[in-house]
């Protein structure tokens, strides 16, 4: 978690480490998005069982696809539908987030109130994310119980801890990365005040390359190797194949390591676009 | 002790001018033609702690930008400024703990959620001690008396709760010196009198330095010994309100009420006759004459009921505007 806390806290271009005091700021930070949610209960349940339906479908494709004991591209049923179950899962743990409100709360000069105070805007949206993410992560599991209890999937359980271990570790990497990436998507607000349409397109971006909607390895070999080097791969693919143990040690390493540097990489732009945007934005006053 | 300084600031704003409609449109995204705006220009003022100065002047004049030049929000073209020893664009964490910002459209609380949650992460950002947080916050609620509405959703409250609401979670940090943008905008009157004097109190009660603009010149009139006028960038007056209705409006108003008609033209012998329609009759005199072209008045006429008022502050205040006009 000093992780995450220490890549946030930037001051002047220094990294600082974050004292224990302004912890417990964040952590209400977290109840607080964690009731708002609960304020709006029918439109977030709407919202999973959107959710829910999108992997319905994917799900009920796949199975037919594969059915009759096809292997499609080298998948079998189960490690096809698996990849599909797990997917749904690591898109509702990395994807959720609350940083699309950014574009908006700079365009209609809200920002203001968080910069006269003594509190840093990103970890606050951090931590808001941290409670989304902790509320979508609890209903994802209720609905993927009762996904098993309807339709008794053919599941790979994985076994292996350190896997898990691996898993887990790829997930937060994935949310941090997927974190600086989406701030800096909602950072055009503060030139543009039409975020939106560059957020759907980054929306179709993502979800094509990340792997959410089919795994890349389908794809021909030399696109697929090219793919490895976007960070896109990282937040659904690399994760879920992880989850399945079909990565090679050296695919694991390597893929660490990329995520490593996307992460460095992307904080460091992100930080860069924040302090250039808020030069413009102290321009111009809001 | 001075605690707020500005010194030849100035603020000018690029703004990209375009032509109307789609074409113009279309022609702005190959050759913008920029235009500068001096929003403020060289404005030199000195405020001393537990001074409460009001800042007037019409819209677009240059007053909620020197608020954000002094609250850190902007940084400043020109000039120097400076703030309890602070100069506010370094927006160090020192410094904004001793500050706050209030702009009466613009909301800092959760809008979903009871502003208590607001209350308590403004607890934590600033690190107030328990203890200190529950005195305050006992006092500023009772003194605004929203205590029974705390734990309501502000989403659910008026307008006028919400502001109260937004004061309070602005003031749990006992700033030293505050800055308050339209804080009583869209209020009712009887909402602006309570926030008006909770206002008061609490200068009082802290010795807070508190500067304000407000249309309403109520606001002005009830809180600010000393006003700042400024337009178009520019400071026009500092000083005494008093002082600037004695110069700018050194005239008093009769309405009378009269018993039976008169012949109209022996009104004006008395003064500049604003209105006359039967019964009522309003003169504008000089201040100083005041009381004996009073009592005249009562001597030659049949007057049912007489006031002497002292002018409008908003005709004061039009009037010294129209005065200094642009050019």
């Amino acid at each position: 978690m000093s992780l995450l806390v220490f890549f946030l806290q930037t001051k002047k271009g220094k990294i600082q480490r974050v004292s224990k005091k302004y912890m417990k700021a964040y952590w209400t930070v977290a109840k607080n998005t964690w009731s708002e949610v609960l304020a709006y209960r029918a439109s977030f349940i709407l919202f999973r069982v959107r959710e829910l339906l999108q992997l319905f479908s994917t799900y009920f494709i796949w199975y037919f696809v594969t059915s009759e004991n096809r292997v499609f591209f080298g998948y079998t049923q189960a490690t096809m539908l698996t990849y599909v179950i797990v997917g749904a899962f690591v898109n509702d743990v990395i994807f959720s987030t609350r940083t699309t409100a950014i574009a908006s709360e700079i365009n209609e000069g809200n920002l203001s109130n968080f910069l006269v105070k003594p509190f840093s805007y990103l970890q606050y949206h951090f931590w808001r994310d941290f409670g989304d993410k902790a509320m979508n992560i609890i209903f994802s599991i209720c609905e993927l119980t009762v996904f098993f209890f309807l339709l008794h999937p053919p599941f790979i359980f994985q076994h292996n801890f350190l896997l898990i271990f691996l898993f887990v570790l790829s997930l937060l990497f994935g949310l941090i990365l997927y974190f600086f990436i989406s701030i800096l998507i909602s950072f055009i607000g503060f030139w543009s005040n039409e975020g939106w349409g560059p957020r759907f397109i980054f929306y179709q971006t993502v979800g094509f390359f990340s792997g959410a909607l089919f795994p890349l390895d389908i794809l021909p070999k030399s696109l697929y190797s090219l793919f490895q080097f976007s960070p896109f791969t990282y937040l659904t693919y690399f994760p879920t194949k992880l989850y399945l143990g079909e990565l090679s040690q050296k695919e694991i390493f390597q893929g660490f390591l990329l995520m490593g540097i996307w992460i460095i990489v992307m904080n460091r732009i992100a930080i860069f676009v924040w302090k250039k945007g808020l030069k413009t934005y102290t321009a111009q006053g809001r | 002790m001075a605690v707020i300084v500005t010194d030849h600031l100035s603020k000018h704003y690029q703004v990209h001018k375009k032509e109307p409609g789609f074409i113009g449109s279309i022609k702005s995204l190959f050759s913008r033609k920029y235009e500068t705006v001096k929003a403020v220009d060289d404005v030199s003022f000195s405020i001393n702690e537990g001074e409460v100065v009001g800042f007037i002047g019409p819209n677009g004049a240059g007053k909620t930008t020197t608020l954000k030049c002094l609250s850190g929000l902007l940084y400043p073209t020109k000039g120097k400024v400076s703030v309890l020893d602070f100069i506010p664009f370094n927006r160090k964490s020192a410094f904004l703990k001793q500050i706050s910002l209030v702009m009466g459209q613009k909301n800092q609380l959760w809008w979903d959620l009871p502003a208590m949650d607001t209350f308590l992460l403004n607890k934590e950002i600033y690190q107030i001690p328990t203890g200190q947080f529950e005195k305050v916050l006992g006092d500023l609620s009772d003194r605004l008396g929203v205590k029974d509405i705390l734990h309501i959703p502000v989403r659910k409250l008026s307008l006028g709760q919400r502001m109260k609401m937004e004061l309070i979670a602005s003031l749990l940090h006992s700033p030293k010196v505050l800055f308050l943008d339209e804080p009583t905008i869209g209020l009712d009157v009887v909402m602006q009198k309570t926030i008006r004097a909770f206002l008061k109190e609490y200068n009082q009660a802290y010795n807070a330095t508190i500067i304000l603009t407000s249309h309403y010149m109520g606001d002005v009139e009830a809180l600010c010994k000393r006003v700042i006028v400024i337009n178009f960038g520019k400071i026009l007056y500092d000083g005494l309100l008093s002082d600037l209705v004695r110069e700018h409006a050194p005239y008093k108003i009769i309405k009378i009420i009269l018993s039976e008609k008169i012949d109209e033209k022996k009104l004006p012998e008395f003064g500049e006759t604003r209105s006359y329609s039967y019964p009522e009759w309003e003169v504008r005199i000089k201040h100083e004459n005041a009381n004996e072209i009073a009592s005249k008045i009562l001597k030659q006429f049949p007057v049912e009921d007489i006031t002497i008022e002292d002018p409008q502050m908003e005709d004061v205040i039009a009037g010294f505007f129209s005065a200094n006009k642009k050019g």
